[in-house]
């Protein structure tokens, strides 16, 4: 808390939060804007036609937690950051589900897990879809369900041993 | 817009089958990331009585991304400002993926019941509250009257 007066001043979204996200901002999807319209009117409840292609061409990152860059955006610290990041989340051990009880779903996507996913597992032992976790930790290295910094344990596990 | 992830209808489905105590969310007919909310103002508080509209919206990269969430009903509270827009730290920093709709929604009810005037985001109502409490909450109540009773 306490950064909500210094977000106002550069905040330029107006009267409205949520009126200016019902028409897509216009930097990243204003050309797929008004395909976006038709295939919403014309699909009956949940569809809203496929994906723009850029995400498959061109990969975002999150040099914090809510701001999304390709990596030609990246300035040379941010890009030395997420690499660390990247090579930390590989040292954390993966595993595949095998139907134990104590982890049900993963809270991060609400599925059940199934005998066979790959799952990864966090220092404080909370398990999710490795696909799920990965795609958090890049954006805040903390354990979604008890906000335990991932690497303060990371280190603590490597001075125990 | 890819199609609705299944946490998103799953979400949907069990605020409808187990709604929340004092709190209606409805997802819009022409767009299910967007939720019609109404919130109760809690007992005990300069809002009880009073019935508070808000805006819900779920954007793209959620739950990487924390809702939006505004009120619409015009509120006196510290920690809401004349837009409607709202200071609470697991809608901004402290957000994480395992919190949901469900638990944004009941945050925004106990911040109705506990206003932190130390962390404002109205400047004016948060500076009354810390040196006139008794004035801030008979304003609180007269804007209650006024603009959140009748107007559903």
């Amino acid at each position: 808390m306490g950064n909500c007066l210094q977000g106002l001043t550069s905040s330029t979204d107006g009267v409205s939060l949520l009126r200016g996200n019902e028409t897509p901002p216009p930097s990243l999807e204003s050309q797929s804007s008004s395909d976006l319209q038709l295939h919403a009117s014309s699909s009956s409840g949940m569809a809203f036609g496929p994906p723009p292609p850029y995400e498959e061409s061109m990969p975002m990152y999150h040099p914090t937690p809510n701001v999304s860059r390709p990596a030609s955006q990246l300035t040379e610290e941010e890009q030395v950051k997420i690499a660390k990041r990247i090579g930390l989340i590989q040292h954390l051990p993966t595993g595949t589900y095998d139907g134990c009880k104590k982890n049900r779903e993963c809270v991060i996507c609400m599925v059940e897990f199934m005998v066979g996913d790959s799952v990864r597992y966090l220092p404080c032992m909370h398990t999710y879809h490795v696909e799920c976790i990965d795609d958090w930790l890049m954006r805040s290295f903390t354990c979604p369900s008890c906000m335990e910094p991932v690497e303060s344990a990371l280190l603590s596990t490597y001075e125990a041993n | 817009m890819a199609g609705l992830p299944r946490r998103i209808i799953k979400e949907t489905q069990r605020l409808m089958a187990e709604p929340v105590p004092g709190i209606s969310a409805v997802p819009d007919e022409q767009n299910a990331r967007y939720f019609h909310v109404v919130v109760a103002g809690p007992e005990g508080s300069p809002f009880e009585g009073g019935v508070f509209k808000l805006e819900l919206f779920l954007p793209e990269e959620y739950p990487m991304s924390a809702p939006k969430v505004r009120f619409m009903t015009k509120i006196y509270h510290p920690n809401i400002d004349k837009l409607g827009r709202i200071c609470l730290d697991i809608l901004k920093d402290k957000w994480s993926p395992a919190l949901q709709i469900r638990t944004v929604l009941l945050s925004i009810q106990a911040l109705l019941s506990a206003p932190n005037p130390d962390d404002p985001l109205a400047n004016d109502v948060a500076e009354l509250w810390k040196v006139n409490e008794v004035e801030a909450i008979r304003n609180a109540r007269e804007w209650t009257r006024t603009y959140a009773m009748g107007n559903i």
